[in-house]
């Protein structure tokens, strides 16, 4: 899910944008300085499951996790080339422009603002927003919470357009806006708020991991893509990345980004057919 | 039930919870320990030095003090970073902390010191001391004295302070506990545990802080 970056990492940021863009202006590419180094650094979070979360053995896991491993097995031919730098969401744009990361893939939503910031890759996934509800709940579906109006409250994280996104849904409804995904999922279970609007990645993992807990409202809209972040300004690099991510979703990886997407979302992906390429039909 | 879930996620955390308070503890030992010398020369230099010295460190001090911690915290990560020091966040975490600690103390000293009467000073260059023995034998411990329970005060909030290294990516006990969290989802009850912890070792260092001041007391 997309969060709102506070002015302040923005402020930050554009100070560092505006002295290393005059400083450093790119020579070689960052494959180059990537395939020399041996490995690869990438920034994501350690918070949000499926998408990046400390599992039970404690090592870092999800859906951006194994995106990040395909790259890396494309630079090296093996996915564990690769060191992850924990970051926040607000950290996703900062840590590209002042050299911490060589590439971000930490569930970020593409949109126009970011894309001025930063580059972004290829799409890896469409993300879409449903809302979840207690089995035991008021409510049992979509319609029996439109039907309540404004007396709904719905928990949802905080955004810049959490609130415009939820009034798509739910014109009336009360929108409660929390810091972190747990905590939307603690109002829903502690009766502050009727309804969690979250991502249906999430959800369906959600609902997976506490069976027989929670409802789907059985409503979904908002559609959002997901992309890999890249700092501005090297064409080779962003090539680069894209040929490897387009590959996992079309060619010689496939296979390993469709036994990845069957964990984390528990759907089956079809093959790519065989023949005239995909992408021209 | 709900208990049971937590007691066997906690044992299966344990590791991680048990790193994250490590990380805070070093945190804030580190930025106690090296804010609090760091403190005690600004505060001398506040007090002693040379005009135009003074000037440069009380506005070092008023701007730090001015600045909410976690804007040290992100300043020291990125714009650090940006003049070609690249610091790893657990650094850029110690640092920031450390330098808002060292106003911090630095305040204090300066407080403690000029609350000492001018006559002590006086009557110890009588007797003919030196300038550096009146400050060692007469005026700093009577000096360290006076700041140690506001110190301690101020070590209490360096350590709730270090919690906000969990936004530059330093897994500290806040951001292990909030990984953990996002995989059971047990958001009460872990949070509280961690506020245990917390409360343990503010408790601690309070504690700390009153046997010191008895120890120390001379009347």
């Amino acid at each position: 899910m997309m969060r709102g970056i506070p002015k302040l990492v923005g402020l930050l940021s554009a100070v560092a944008v505006l002295t290393t863009g005059v400083a450093n202006a790119q020579t070689k590419s960052k494959l180059d300085e990537v395939l020399a180094r041996g490995k690869l650094i990438v920034g994501t979070g350690s918070t949000n499951a499926p998408w990046h979360f400390i599992d039970q053995g404690g090592k870092l896991s999800g859906f951006d996790v194994d995106v990040a491993k395909i790259v890396a097995k494309a630079l090296f031919d093996d996915p564990e080339k690769i060191e992850f730098v924990n970051q926040s969401s607000d950290s996703r744009i900062p840590n590209l422009t002042t050299n911490k990361v060589d590439m971000t893939c930490q569930f970020m939503t593409v949109t126009g603002g970011r894309a001025q910031q930063v580059e972004f890759t290829i799409p890896y996934y469409r993300e879409g927003v449903g809302l979840l509800l207690l089995a035991n709940g008021k409510y049992k579906s979509y319609q029996d919470l439109k039907a309540a109006g404004s007396k709904v409250v719905v928990s949802v994280l905080q955004n810049v357009y959490a609130e415009e996104m939820v009034r798509q849904a739910l014109p009336e409804a009360k929108v409660d806006q929390y810091d972190s995904v747990d905590l939307i999922y603690q109002a829903l279970n502690s009766n502050r708020a009727d309804a969690t609007a979250t991502d249906q990645s999430a959800l369906r993992w959600f609902m997976s991991q506490n069976p027989n807990r929670y409802l789907d409202a059985g409503y979904g809209w908002n559609p959002q893509t997901y992309a890999c972040a890249l700092k501005r300004g090297d064409q080779t690099w962003l090539n680069f990345v894209n040929t490897a991510l387009h590959e996992a979703m079309t060619g010689v990886e496939f296979a390993a980004y469709a036994a990845s997407f069957k964990k984390w979302f528990g759907v089956e992906l079809p093959p790519p057919a065989i023949g005239f390429p995909v992408e021209f039909k | 039930m709900e208990f049971t879930q937590f007691l066997n996620e906690l044992w299966i955390a344990r590791g991680a919870l048990w790193q994250g308070l490590q990380l805070t503890i070093a945190v804030s030992v580190l930025a106690i320990v090296l804010g609090t010398v760091l403190g005690l020369f600004v505060g001398m230099v506040l007090v002693y030095a040379w005009r135009p010295f003074k000037l440069l460190v009380r506005l070092y001090v008023d701007f730090i003090r001015g600045t909410p911690v976690f804007v040290l915290v992100l300043a020291s990560f990125y714009i650090l970073s940006v003049i070609g020091i690249q610091l790893t966040a657990f650094q850029a975490g110690v640092l920031a902390i450390t330098v808002f600690c060292s106003s911090h103390v630095g305040e204090m000293v300066r407080g403690a010191l000029q609350a000492i009467h001018r006559g002590q000073t006086e009557a110890a260059m009588a007797i003919g001391l030196t300038f550096r023995q009146t400050f060692q034998y007469v005026l700093m411990p009577q000096a360290l004295r006076q700041i140690l329970p506001t110190w301690v005060n101020a070590a209490t909030e360096m350590v709730k302070a270090s919690t906000l290294l969990s936004v530059i990516g330093v897994a500290e006990l806040l951001l292990s506990t909030q990984q953990v969290i996002s995989r059971n989802f047990l958001s009460l009850e872990f949070y509280f545990f961690a506020g245990l912890i917390y409360f343990v070792l503010n408790f601690s260092i309070e504690r700390f802080g009153r046997h010191l001041e008895r120890r120390l007391a001379v009347y």
